[in-house]
């Protein structure tokens, strides 16, 4: 694989402000960022800092008022609406802190969205879905409602659907912060475990998880801190993973604006292939 | 994504019934209240489709409508039978006349003289004793709905015409006019005796156009005669109807009604439909957000209209349909006429309503920002 196509996120001077006149908030005030493919990168900060806006820049939702983002070599700016709706479809996937189920889907239902969104016919796609939920642990809930799950169900599912059309980024907001401890834990080893994953080419996968919960920093391969509006210059904190996934990644300890491209690590009892 | 369209608008009970409710309402509404405008109109024609046989009816010239009495004379008569290219020419008699029933009760009563040798403008069927016995001095058959209006008098029964006795000698059928009065069939002769208006009791001549000749000429050709103008079945029909539209203001008021039909399924459908459509703006950012095209999302919000809006059309035109069956029983005195015409009418007022709903709801979809999702 070429370098270039390790790069998954490059932001360089990315602004975004809401509103005008008094009103005005200023939420990125120049983001420079790149991040390899392969990792785990957590982006943290104090609540209002712009941690939620830059995770929309960059994953397409939202469009930057200044400066370039790209994610493998896609420059949204460049793009038409539709043509980044299209390049979502297939770059993309989502996690978000309230789930954002569609409830009168069923489990299955709702992991096959991303697939008919995209034209997939509906029987290979329930197939993938409910390949997707077995991983994620839930094969015997695929004709639930959303209703009729736990908080932790439901991010499982939501985990299932953002990884059924295997994206090459997924975004996590907050992903545990509606959840105990326990179940956040369970949720954080799937997306840990899809950091890992790769595209249907065999490309890796980058993870970008925003979140407040200190419990979670040992998950990540690298940490960005955020500070009213732009990224730290060095990373305040470095929480060291545990004992298996301790190897430094240099790229990291280098914070902001070196591109950290870790060595793919071995898979283990992680299944590559979600 | 068109199931995931329907399990969102099926999935949302209470809106969904109140919104195939709103929307049958209003299509019930605005057909219902057609059907019964299309039913007076038709009935107001009534006395013109009871006679089939003429080419022309002839009036007073200043005549509005079919049911308005405006005597003619011998002399008219006489005058429109000599006229060029006409064939036969026969009085017939159509005014309200007091009516004493056997009880001592009495009312109004629609009368009606025939001829009494060729019998032209008979009642279209006779349901009971023969249509003949009219030449009986006095004799008179009773229209079917009038029965129960005349306190069920029977075969031989003697009524009261102004005073003069007349006698029941069987029953008809016939359409009544727009006020429904209770019709009563007897020979222009018996009418002369009933009804004291000397020898200028005509309403019409109804006039046969020798065959061959040309029906316009001889129009033309009654129509230069004095105080009299010939009309044609479908310029009557039409007198009538414009007559009943503009005249009695049932235009007027049935516009209304079908106009406010339409603006409470314009506004209850649409305002409900938009709320619907708000409260999924979530799933609808969560779509775009995961890649769902505008095409699509437009698709999903009009695939949910027109179920909706099938729906209700379907419960409002029903609705009115039996209502229409209803009206048809006999004794009813309910008119409604229910044509293919007023299907597509409704269909369209169903179409108007779904259309301001789902305008709004496209342009909040579309105009969504895909980044609420992380809201
Ligand atoms: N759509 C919007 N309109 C106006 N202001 C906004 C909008 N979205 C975000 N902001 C503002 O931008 C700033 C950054 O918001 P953002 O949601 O990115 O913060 P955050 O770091 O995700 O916070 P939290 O940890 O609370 O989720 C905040 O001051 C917020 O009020
Ligand atoms: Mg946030």
């Amino acid at each position: 694989m070429s370098g270039a196509a390790e790069h998954a996120v490059r932001l360089r001077g990315v602004r975004k402000r809401f509103g005008r006149g008094n009103t005005e908030v200023r939420a990125l005030r120049g983001v420079d960022l790149d991040l390899a493919a392969g990792q785990l990168v957590m982006l943290v900060g104090p609540s209002g800092c712009g941690k939620t806006t830059l995770v929309s820049v960059i994953s397409g939702v939202l469009d930057a008022d200044e400066g370039v983002a790209e994610v493998f070599g896609v420059d949204w700016g460049t793009l038409s609406a539709e043509q980044k709706t299209a390049r979502r479809a297939e770059l993309v996937g989502f996690v978000f802190q309230q789930f954002n189920l569609l409830a009168p889907l069923r489990a299955w239902e709702n992991v096959a969205v991303p697939l008919v969104v995209r034209g997939t016919p509906l029987p290979r796609a329930k197939q993938a879905a409910v390949e997707a939920l077995r991983r994620v642990g839930l094969a015997d809930r695929a004709e639930a409602l959303p209703a009729q799950l736990s908080g932790g169900m439901q991010q499982r599912v939501a985990i299932a659907r953002a990884l059924v059309g295997r994206p090459r980024l997924l975004v996590c907001d907050e992903p545990t912060a509606n959840l105990d401890a326990r179940t956040g834990q369970t949720v954080m080893d799937l997306i840990k475990e899809a950091a890992s994953g790769r595209d249907e080419q065999g490309r890796r996968r980058c993870v970008i998880v925003v979140t407040h919960d200190n419990r979670t920093f040992h998950y990540a391969d690298r940490i960005e801190e955020m500070e009213d509006g732009v990224l730290k210059q060095t990373p305040a904190e470095f929480i060291l993973r545990e004992a298996t996934h301790a190897e430094p990644h240099a790229a990291s300890a280098g914070g902001a604006g070196g591109v950290a491209g870790g060595p793919p690590r071995p898979g283990g009892a992680i299944d590559a292939d979600f | 994504m068109w199931r995931i369209a329907l399990r969102m608008l099926l999935g949302d009970r209470p809106k969904y019934l109140a919104l195939v409710c709103g929307l049958g309402f209003a299509v019930l509404l605005i057909s219902q209240q057609a059907a019964i405008f299309m039913g007076l109109l038709i009935r107001a024609t009534g006395p013109l489709q009871n006679v089939a046989q003429p080419d022309l009816w002839v009036a007073n010239k200043f005549v509005r409508y079919v049911s308005e009495t405006r005597a003619l004379s011998d002399e008219d008569l006489s005058r429109v039978r000599s006229t060029p290219g006409v064939l036969w020419a026969e009085p017939f008699f159509s005014s309200r006349v007091q009516c004493d029933l056997p009880s001592g009760n009495s009312r109004y009563i629609q009368l009606v003289g025939i001829d009494r040798t060729t019998m032209v403008g008979q009642p279209p069927v006779v349901t009971e004793g023969r249509l003949e016995d009219l030449r009986i001095e006095g004799a008179v058959l009773v229209e079917e709905s009038a029965r129960s209006k005349l306190e069920n008098v029977r075969i031989g029964d003697t009524l009261k015409l102004n005073d003069r006795r007349a006698i029941v000698v069987g029953y008809c059928r016939a359409k009544p006019g727009f006020d429904s009065p209770a019709v009563v069939y007897t020979t222009y002769a018996n009418c002369l005796r009933f009804v004291p208006l000397g020898r200028n009791a005509m309403t019409y001549v109804l006039v046969k156009v020798r065959p061959g000749a040309d029906v316009r000429r001889v129009q033309e050709e009654i129509g230069r005669l004095p105080d009299v103008a010939a009309f044609t079945h479908a310029e009557m029909t039409d007198r009538t109807v414009r007559f009943i539209l503009i005249e009695t203001g049932i235009g007027i008021n049935f516009g209304i009604t079908v106009l406010l039909g339409l603006i409470v399924g314009l506004a209850v459908s649409g305002a409900i439909f938009y709320q619907f459509t708000m409260e999924n703006s979530r799933n609808y950012a969560v779509l775009k957000a995961m890649g769902a095209r505008r095409g699509a999302l437009i698709g999903m919000v009009l695939l949910q209209a027109v179920w909706v809006g099938l729906i209700g059309y379907g419960v409002g035109v029903g609705c009115t349909a039996l209502f229409t069956l209803q009206s048809r029983q006999p004794g009813m005195e309910l008119a409604a006429y229910f044509p293919w015409q007023l299907l597509v009418g409704s269909l369209v007022g169903m179409i108007l309503c779904i259309s301001v709903g789902s305008l709004l709801s496209l342009r909040r979809v579309l105009r969504l920002e895909p980044a609420v999702v992380f809201k």
